[in-house]
């Protein structure tokens, strides 16, 4: 049994190790990041109810629970031949933005936002959602907190149960909005673009305003160059929860895109010995490269930063506005400094807040007519959905009865495996020189990986303790142990 | 009047003896005792969110210490909030939500917080059967939630 000296309290997030190599003059040679567990998800979902499924998955991740869920519903329309009415459809989306404000929210304040408010090099103790909130102050931190229970509040009324929905069927949604329903979670929208906006405005006065801090975002260090991967609607605009998957090679040239089951022309996952995460690499680019960066890599990214390289313009004004500023800031698209990640997941917030409004003013919102029944079972379904943290694919397939034969995901964190690991390497060369290792490395390590918002639960469907648990061995050029660092 | 009061059972009712404080609360809530319940399948501010409004909670969770399988730990928020804790690329730690909760919201924040801690066996498959050791260590806090909860209940006399 692991264990975890720190946290007694088990959870989900995943146990993550990353091994680094010195030469001989105590410079690093290489990394890797690696994940060391493994939980078969898939497996336990063979032999269920199609119709169950969401509601299982949900609970992969505590986290995720809202991706998960959707991009099953949406592989269940598959697996059932059946869509959802317009005002259904609506409803998941939704439900669905009101989730990424949460997620993003909590990402954002608890994770991304210490590194620089608190400091990258602050004593750990401080560098955290409570030394934040010492930071701004309690009556921001409660303002931050109170908003982000608004959007949870929307989950919980359109999902029909607190935490983890039951409300998607396959060909709709089961609960209806009223009027005074949606009166209220209109008011509440107000409220979640506000909490955007605030958010933009922190980064903004913390990071963009802080010359030291700029030179970090748009510097060399953190910089990882890939092609990219997101959704698109028809105006090439930034979607969530539908759309086209297009992809971006790492000058910004079209690769190709796809929907549903073509995933396959596009992605192929390589094993390594050294990890159970797999990593999937561009195929239409070419074969297995390796772990390389830089022009013609079919290594890709995906979340936030992604996104905003791969689409046209944001489908709101605030958060247009804000697009803008992002890429006249790095002069660049796409763009490939990670620790960019950060605001752009920070004008998807502002995105999804002005959905949610624009959503809950719909017509159509309070519509009766959200589901199609299903009539027949052709037996495969595809989800594709954007999660925050990056493209979701569930793919499932099924007997005539709609009983699961065989299941497939890949999320967000496996597609940026490579990634990370590029990334992780980079901090690392940069760090460690003639075998000098400075303590703050482990959390300028962190911060390599941090931007991604790792979810090695989903990814490997881990079980490990409270946090996510980080080893660092190096080792020197004969293959010793020359340090350990953990963050446990 | 009695003070009002809540028991979040914490875990993934699909994963083996994580599933514990989840076992819990549907226990408590079979047997009808006067309490308001709630389950949360993680630790994020999810459970801040739940305890907030309350004058007195209890949270089930399990553990994972190295002691024992089944035995029972009964701690208090300062014990688990830890500086290491916090450091996290992903998830927010049960201590931290409820540190959180205290200094944003203190005045919706419960007066009194217990924390039940079981210690897991097994979490590693996917089964809604619990080991036997764990399965015995519920209902040892179902029963010692069921005295506690009673106990409040008598301690405070009507209408106060």
């Amino acid at each position: 049994m692991k264990k975890i000296e720190i946290n007694p309290i088990t959870r989900l997030e995943g146990h993550g190790k990353i091994a680094i190599f010195l030469d001989d003059q105590g410079n690093v040679d290489d990394a890797f990041f690696q994940t060391v567990e493994f939980r078969g998800f898939e497996k336990f979902l063979q032999g269920m109810p199609m119709e169950e499924v969401p509601r299982t998955v949900s609970t992969v991740c505590g986290v995720c629970r809202g991706v998960h869920y959707m991009a099953s519903t949406k592989a269940a329309d598959g697996v059932f031949g059946v869509t959802p009415p317009s005002a259904g459809r609506k409803l998941r989306e939704l439900f669905f933005n009101a989730h990424y404000v949460e997620d993003h929210a909590v990402i954002l304040y608890a994770l991304g936002f210490p590194d620089f408010v608190v400091g990258p090099e602050a004593n750990p103790a401080e560098r955290n959602v409570v030394g934040l909130i010492n930071a701004v102050g309690a009556e921001v931190g409660k303002e931050v907190l109170r908003k982000r229970g608004l959007a949870v509040k929307i989950f919980e009324l359109l999902g029909g149960k607190p935490n983890h929905a039951v409300a998607a069927l396959p060909g709709g949604w089961s609960k209806s909005l009223n009027e005074e329903e949606r009166k209220q979670i209109e008011e509440w929208s107000k409220e979640l673009v506000e909490l955007g906006e605030l958010t933009l405005k922190i980064f903004d006065d913390v990071v963009l305003q802080n010359d030291d801090y700029m030179k970090l975002v748009t510097g060399d260090v953190f910089k990882v160059e890939v092609g990219y991967m997101g959704s698109v609607n028809d105006k090439d605009q930034i979607t969530y929860y539908d759309g086209t998957q297009k992809i971006i090679d790492s000058a910004g040239k079209p690769v190709g895109s796809f929907t549903g089951k073509e995933y396959l022309d596009f992605i192929s996952e390589r094993v390594q010995p050294w990890t159970y995460l797999k990593f999937p690499y561009q195929k239409k680019i070419g074969d297995w490269q390796g772990i390389v960066e830089g022009p013609g890599t079919n290594i890709y990214s995906v979340g936030p930063l992604a996104r905003l390289n791969i689409v046209k313009e944001m489908d709101t004004p605030k958060a247009q506005a804000h697009f803008e500023k992002f890429h006249a800031t790095f002069g660049a698209k796409p763009v490939h400094n990670i620790l960019a990640y950060h605001w752009a997941r920070a004008i998807e917030l502002l995105n999804a807040a002005e959905k949610c409004l624009e959503l809950s003013r719909d017509p159509e919102i309070t519509s009766k007519d959200i589901w199609n029944k299903p009539t027949s079972c052709p037996g495969e379904g595809v989800g594709v959905i954007e999660a925050p943290r990056g493209t979701l694919i569930h793919h499932y397939c099924t007997d005539d009865k709609g009983i699961v034969t065989d299941a497939n995901l890949i999320v967000a964190t496996t597609h940026n495996n490579a990634p990370i690991n590029l990334a992780v390497k980079k901090a690392a060369k940069h760090f460690i020189k003639g075998g000098e290792v400075p303590e703050s490395m482990l959390n300028y390590v962190e911060m390599a990986f941090r931007p991604y918002d790792l979810c090695l639960a989903c990814a490997t469907h881990t079980v490990t303790g409270g946090q996510t648990p980080m080893e660092i061995e190096i080792y020197d050029s004969k293959g010793g142990l020359y340090k350990s660092m953990k963050n446990f | 009047m009695s003070e009002k009061c809540v028991v979040v059972g914490i875990g993934n009712p699909y994963l083996q003896d994580d599933r514990a404080g989840v076992v819990v609360v549907e226990k408590l809530e079979e047997q009808g005792v006067p309490c308001n319940t709630e389950i949360v399948y993680t630790v994020g501010f999810e459970v801040m969110d739940k305890v907030k409004g309350y004058d007195r909670a209890i949270i089930v969770d399990a553990c994972m210490l190295g002691n024992e399988p089944g035995s029972i730990l009964e701690v208090t928020m300062d014990d688990i909030f830890t500086t290491s804790s916090l450091v996290n690329s992903h998830a927010i730690t049960l201590g931290t939500t409820l540190k959180t909760g205290y200094l944003c919201f203190q005045e919706e924040m419960p007066k009194e917080i217990q924390i039940v801690l079981i210690e897991v066996k097994d979490i590693k498959e996917f089964t809604q059967v619990m080991s036997p050791e764990v399965d015995k260590a519920v209902e040892v806090v179902v029963d010692r939630i069921k005295s506690l909860v009673c106990h409040w209940h008598t301690a405070i006399p009507s209408g106060s």
